[in-house]
């Protein structure tokens, strides 16, 4: 999966568009992952 | 001597709290507009968007004026001190550490959101230059089909860490620990100190 989104000029050359839209669901599952170690860090903390 | 955590006062003047709730406002507006067409859901987002874009601007500038004529950067500026508490935290370690207004997490994400916030802005600004409003008129021709797909890319990567952002945000204002701050944003008062073990009042 790439990170940019290219599309072709009317001379056919490779040009920059955007960022790849189907990468969307990173930075959800990155705070879901620091979320659920914080919690989980938490807890140990709390319990000892 | 009393304790940082319970020693209470004014901790966010109203203008302080206003932009922040603004800001949280145009953020919601302006990633919904731009992530939910994306996601399928279909309707006519670039008004909303431009326009939230321009509230969030003022805003911002707002802020700006309140940092340089009222706080002063000095609070927000990371130090060794914030580097002692992160690695005591990391250790397991707490105390001995300077009363501060903000902690080196505080501070951490201040300055992740405000890179994120000022890189997204900045090109949201030129972007505007892309549609017609009743304002002004469209002029793409000021930049390269190169350069603009730089400036499509620094928004777009921009408005993917402040989704992230926002998400851990929501989950660290509303945990039990820290409502004492989220009241202090809604309602001005909360503790004075987010660290340090004990401070005379001035």
């Amino acid at each position: 999966m790439e990170l940019l989104r290219y599309t072709k000029d009317v001379f056919g050359q490779k040009m920059l568009v955007g960022v790849n839209w189907e990468l969307l669901w990173i930075p959800g599952a990155a705070a879901g992952l620091v979320i659920v170690v914080h919690f989980l860090l938490r807890a140990r903390r709390r319990a000892r | 001597m009393r304790s940082d955590q319970t020693q209470t006062g004014v901790r966010h003047r109203w203008p302080d709290r206003a932009f922040h709730w603004v800001m949280a406002a145009t953020v919601i507006v302006l990633t919904g507009s731009a992530f939910l067409p994306i996601l399928g859901i279909r309707f006519d987002w670039v008004p909303i968007h431009w326009i939230s874009g321009i509230v969030l601007v003022v805003a911002i500038l707002f802020h700006l004026v309140r940092v340089f004529a009222v706080h002063g950067f000095r609070e927000m500026i990371p130090g060794p001190e914030d580097i002692r508490e992160a690695a005591g935290d990391l250790a397991g370690r707490a105390g001995g550490l300077k009363p501060a207004k903000y902690d080196a997490y505080q501070k951490s994400y201040h300055w992740a959101s405000a890179i994120a916030v000022l890189a997204v802005t900045i090109t949201g600004v030129i972007m505007l230059l892309k549609i017609d409003t009743p304002f002004w008129r469209r002029d793409p021709s000021i930049m390269s089909d190169q350069d603009w797909g730089v400036v499509y890319v620094i928004h777009g990567l921009s408005s993917l860490a402040i989704l992230f952002l926002v998400i851990l945000h929501v989950y660290f204002s509303i945990l039990p620990e820290h409502r004492a701050m989220l009241r202090a944003m809604i309602a001005g008062r909360g503790p004075l100190f987010a660290r340090g073990n004990t401070h005379e009042q001035d």
